[in-house]
């Protein structure tokens, strides 16, 4: 979101990815010269057997000797490559893991209610939907161009093998020959910006069809009610027909830099057809001289394609590290390539130990006896909508309710606070500053209930915990106060009952009610709710106040920061604060 | 045989429409197969002639020039088969996501609730792209090679029956092979795309719900989600990449065999005395010849691999079935519907029956609000009526006409339903409102957008009516989505509105506001209004009261009211002692 455009060191953080799993990417590059190199043993077997068979050879071999030899070298390969695929497999898989694991982190970092937007571009929010196109896409490039790296250099180093023995035979056609290398290059760094500006092209337009294929599969029940099947339909063969235009252009301008890739190495081969034919002619050059550069020739070409390849690949995956580095503004692009544990099983497929998930820690002093908040203030990019100059004072163990009509900007403040927005202004918990919101305000200090919570597809108990360790009188505590016991009882699995994609098999009140019990099970200082009563009936939000009243003793007296309009919630509390135009009033 | 025959239909299908560009593909593809056999003989020639004793330097000259000018042309050739190959490829997908896209948005919630839309996303998005050489160049590869094949071993058989034929059982016995190993990875490689699905909907879900997990301190426990899904996840990738390895590795080992074989045929013929040493390179240079296209079916049968494990779950997915059966046979009368329930019976799937002989009605032109509980019946019973639900028993009649025998769309355009969640797309507020149907002209929105007072607020936006809202709404406030969602049912006629906690959301003042409009929205039609505030339902005309699907009370409203010992007057008492402005009937 701030304008600035970071640059992105493409080699370097190539540099930190091949370096993370550094000692397995060696070994496999070293199966991986065998794979590729052993092709080149049958030429060696067949001059021995011709020469057997003209009685040339120095060895005393029968032919069928050189014909088990070749299926020697057959078996021998095989061996090499079932080693270098489990090697391959294991070293893609943690590339790829390690940038969805950066991704992921740098993702749960970022102020969980401010708009995900791309660096630059006016309003180009971008949901979740989207997202995924960068943990699959982006990600794959990334372990594909460390792939593509590792077999250019297996591959180069025979090339320079065959080079150097074409030199000692024939310099001057070498020479011929290898000139269009350097045009090679020379081409590739010229086309390089074209192919990137495709790359985004297409990459823009596949985010919009899975975009649209997310919301509209999020809004199905909104879709079908309003019986809008075909207008969105009709939308997506839009953005399908966008997408195809711009795919078609990228794979047509690959396959163009690609054939001039190959004409010119063919280019090589009728030069070196015109050269030797006076060579050939004049006795200095011998027909095995021919077949030797023949043969050769095609392991350089091999190798000039693939480099090609790697240079079209490298551009590639500069746009997909940009574009990484674009979703995740002020986050530094190595961040993407950070070395950190994943915890990947070993190579025999060990599982390794997961570390513990950190616990609040509640025998810290984390009471909370004043929070101050001064000149609090957001605004939404691109709108007029936002809080500002936001003043509130909270003590220990009161109630204080928001309220306001809608759009005045109650979440928004909630949000604020709680660090899921970017903020100004100043925040003290018992006088001292707070200087990151975002990570202060988590249990066992705050924990919050929003409007439309999200849960997830998991069971009950484990969306109840999300990893926090809670022995069971208190989940039931929690459940109580939430006003859930009775729902759960009537759940033939109980605590196991699997809720669906985001809850969608409970009805909006038990979702509520539900992450309501997620925020008290935390046992947090301060409770944050957005608006229970939206969901919940009157009798049902007074059961959970009168609860919630009814837990309070020495050990726990929790402060509530409420958004509400119902009277009985503004009746009980200690203060009401009202919000017009995003500021109290 | 069976996947043969899905095959057939899926190219048939979507192939059908794009006979000129095939025939262009084609043409492309086969010449540059041709030429592969063409280039080959021109070297020959240029060998034989710079080795023989009358060297014309001429044909040595021209020889190179044509072996240039082939070179070219299959790089042109190349060039155009990717051009035509891709458009063939992205329209046949993008035919094919449409029609998946369109099968799930025709399918049940029983369907959605299982799958998350990352899940949806990589199946339509994801899976589909795996067809894609499939559609482009799959067949025409496999014939054209196929005739490669035919013609070599033709000239094999020429040159020494013995070899052509040992040859051609080599060849058979490999394809045998090859083809035979080709479905063993499948399952494989299903395993591994499921769990990228799931991993895919993880990582939506999270994004989703990114103030959930920040103010809950759930961090950290999303990590490790993500490190155990990582480790669920590795091996399945192993086996998979293991199992095309034997595919790979089996072609290793055969065509080391054929080499070997070859010289043997060709070793035992010279020993006989039947061969020269040149025709003995040349049965050599021609089984060598034998391995690229066996290679290239080999190749298009991986894809197909990849393509049959896509197949098989696009033909799961197509094999879903609505459980409503959608007949179009009748009509609804127009106007005002009348509600009836007939003896209905229902359940959400493996949960206990939530109605059992249920039986409601409602006269045409009424409206009723419904209260009770959460849990009670009320969200379900809504769902039933805009057909979301079918009953397993009994049956809904409106306008007297049992629903199950009406269009769906027609269904979905006569009845308006407002629930407590509004989903919205990323795209302008005039998307929003007409689910990007671009034939809603503009006049029309203004009046819908007038009648809920909503008109100012749109020309304040930065570009009105095409202001982008982010995904989500992002930028909106909860009561502004919900009004957005009041206009899309405006704009439709409906002869029977539901708003099921519709106005949950609002603050009284805006809520107050709307009530204008609501009555203006339900002159002339049906409504149900579901709702827990009493005053929400202070207009209606009857009252429903529902607990744990049977109802509790039935009738009209003002009778009720003046019934001291109605359940009605019950909650209006009970709310007059705490709930002031609730009860201002």
């Amino acid at each position: 979101m701030s304008g600035k455009k970071s640059t992105v060191n493409t080699r370097h953080l190539l540099w930190r990815l091949q370096t993370y799993a550094g000692k397995l990417h060696l070994v496999d590059i070293f199966f991986w010269l065998l794979i590729m190199g052993l092709p080149a043993a049958p030429g060696l077997i067949l001059q021995g057997f011709f020469d057997t068979l003209t009685g040339e050879s120095q060895l005393d071999w029968s032919p069928w000797v050189w014909i088990v030899w070749l299926l020697v070298a057959g078996l021998a390969r095989l061996v090499a490559l079932f080693a270098g695929r489990w090697t391959k497999s294991q070293h893609r898989f943690i590339m790829s893991s390690l940038v969805r694991h950066n991704l992921l982190k740098q993702l749960l970092g970022w102020p969980g209610a401010a708009p995900i937007s791309v660096t630059g571009e006016a309003e180009a929010a971008v949901s979740p939907g989207e997202l995924i196109s960068y943990f699959r896409d982006d990600a794959q490039q990334a372990e594909d161009v460390v792939q593509h790296f590792a077999e250019v250099v297996d591959m180069g180093l025979f090339a320079l093998g065959a080079v150097i023995i074409l030199v000692t035979v024939n310099a001057q056609m070498t020479a011929l020959i290898f000139i269009p290398l350097l045009l090679i290059v020379g081409v590739a760094q010229y086309a390089g910006q074209r192919i990137k500006r495709y790359r985004r092209a297409g990459r823009r337009a596949t985010e919009q069809v899975t975009g649209l294929l997310g919301e509209m599969f999020t809004a199905i029940q909104a879709i079908k009610v309003a019986g809008a099947e075909k207008p969105i339909l009709a939308h997506l063969e839009v953005l399908n027909d966008a997408r195809r235009e711009t795919m078609v252009q990228d794979a047509m301008f690959s396959a163009l830099l690609r054939s001039v890739f190959t004409n010119i190495v063919s280019l090589g081969v009728g030069v070196m057809l015109l050269v030797t034919a006076t060579s050939l002619q004049d006795g200095s050059m011998t027909i095995g001289d021919f077949a030797l550069f023949v043969y050769f020739l095609e392991f350089v070409t091999t190798f000039l394609g693939f480099l090609g390849g790697l240079l079209a690949t490298y551009k590639q995956v500069e746009v997909s590290f940009e574009r990484m580095d674009d979703v995740l503004p002020g986050v530094e692009a190595a961040e993407i390539v950070a070395h950190s544990p994943l915890y990947t099983n070993s190579m025999l497929g060990k599982r390794r130990t997961l570390p513990a998930i950190p616990q609040p820690d509640y025998g810290g002093d984390n009471r909370l006896e004043r929070l101050v908040v001064r000149g609090l203030g957001y605004r939404y990019p691109h709108s007029q909508n936002g809080i500002e100059g936001i003043d509130l004072e909270i003590k220990r163990g009161e109630l204080v309710a928001i309220t306001g009509r809608i759009g005045a900007g109650k979440t928004t403040l909630l949000q604020a606070l709680l660090g899921l927005l970017p903020a100004e202004g100043e925040i003290y918990w018992n006088g001292a500053r707070v200087a990151a919101p975002g990570q202060f305000f988590v249990p066992p200090r705050a924990a919050y209930t929003p409007q439309v919570p999200q849960l997830f597809s998991q069971n009950l108990v484990d969306n109840l915990l999300l990893g926090l360790e809670a022995d069971e009188g208190l989940v039931a505590k929690a459940v109580q106060a939430a006003v859930f016991e009775e729902d759960l009882r009537q759940m033939p699995a109980g605590y196991e009952t699997m809720i669906g994609p985001n809850g969608v098999r409970l009805s909006g009140g038990q979702r509520q009610r539900l992450a309501a019990a997620r925020m008290l099970v935390r046992r947090p200082e301060l409770l944050v709710f957005d608006d229970l009563s939206s969901a919940l009936d009157v009798h049902t939000e007074r059961l959970l106040w009168e609860r919630l009243w009814g837990w309070r003793d020495e050990r726990y007296q929790p402060t509530c920061l409420v958004v509400t309009h119902r009277p009985l919630v503004l009746a009980r509390a200690d203060r009401v604060l009202e919000m017009v135009g995003g500021r109290l009033v | 045989m069976k996947t043969i025959t899905t095959f057939w239909q899926l190219l048939s299908r979507y192939l059908r429409q794009q006979k000129r560009d095939l025939f262009l593909l084609t043409g492309a593809l086969l010449s540059s197969i041709c030429l592969q056999i063409v280039n080959p003989q021109i070297l020959r020639f240029f060998i034989d002639m710079a080795l023989s004793d009358d060297v014309d330097s001429g044909q040595l000259y021209w020889a190179a020039g044509a072996f240039l000018g082939i070179a070219l042309v299959t790089q042109v050739l190349t060039v155009a088969a990717t051009y035509w190959g891709e458009l063939v490829a992205w329209t046949a997908t993008n035919a094919l996501r449409f029609d998946l896209a369109a099968h799930c948005l025709q399918l049940d919630m029983r369907f959605h609730k299982k799958m998350t839309p990352g899940m949806l996303i990589q199946r339509i998005d994801g899976d589909v792209q795996y067809l894609s050489r499939f559609f482009s160049r799959f067949t025409i590869m496999i014939l054209g090679n196929s005739l490669l094949l035919v013609g070599i071993l033709g000239a094999l058989v020429w040159e020494e029956v013995g070899i052509g034929v040992g040859m051609g059982i080599f060849t058979v016995v490999t394809l045998l092979i090859l083809v035979r190993l080709r479905g063993l990875s499948i399952p494989y490689w299903e395993r591994y795309e499921e769990m990228a699905a799931q991993f895919y909907g993880f990582i939506g879900e999270q994004l989703a719900g990114l103030p959930d997990i920040q103010a809950n301190g759930a961090v950290p426990y999303v990590l490790n989600r993500f490190y155990r899904l990582n480790q669920k996840w590795l091996p399945l990738f192993h086996k998979a990449r293991l199992s095309s390895t034997v595919l790979w590795g089996a072609s290793i080992v055969l065509f080391a065999t054929g080499h070997a074989l070859s010289l043997a045929l060709a070793a035992y013929f010279w020993a006989q005395g039947e061969l020269s040493l040149g025709t003995v390179f040349l049965v050599f240079y021609y089984s060598n010849l034998l391995i690229k296209p066996i290679n290239d079916i080999r190749d298009e049968l991986e894809i197909l691999q990849q393509a049959e494990a896509a197949i098989q779950r696009i033909s799961e997915l197509q094999g879903y079935e609505s459980s409503l059966v959608v007949a179009d046979e009748t009509h609804l009368p127009a106007g005002a519907l009348g509600v009836e329930v007939v003896d209905i019976g229902f359940a959400y799937e493996d949960d206990p029956p939530l109605f059992t002989n249920f039986s409601w009605t409602l006269p045409a032109g009424q409206t009723v609000g419904i209260l009770g509980r959460t849990g009670s019946g009320k969200t379900s019973l809504a769902r039933l009526l805009a057909r979301l639900y079918d009953p397993q028993a009994g049956a809904i009649r409106l306008g007297g006409v049992d629903i199950r025998r009406v269009g769906m769309a027609e269904l979905m355009n006569r009845v308006g339903m407002v629930t407590q969640q509004v989903q919205l797309f990323q795209g302008t507020v005039r998307q929003n409102l007409t689910f990007f149907d671009e034939t809603v002209d503009d006049g029309r929105l203004e009046e819908a957008l007038k009648a809920l007072e909503l008109w100012e607020w749109v020309q304040k936006l930065p570009r009105g009516l095409d202001t982008m809202l982010g995904a989500d709404g992002l930028g909106l406030s909860a009561g502004e989505a919900q009004l957005l969602a009041f206009t899309r049912v405006f704009l439709k006629d409906p002869g029977l509105v539901i708003l099921d906690e519709a106005s949950s959301r609002l603050d009284p003042e805006t809520e107050a506001l709307l009530e204008a409009a609501v009555t203006r929205l339900l002159t002339g039609r049906t409504g149900v209004i579901i709702a827990h505030r009493l005053a929400t339902v202070s207009r209606v005309d009857r009252i429903l009261i529902l607990a744990e699907g049977e109802i509790v009370e039935e009738g009209v409203r003002a009778e009720l009211v003046d019934n001291p010992d109605s359940v009605l007057a019950g909650f209006l008492g009970a709310g007059q002692a705490s709930l002031d402005e609730e009860v201002t009937a």
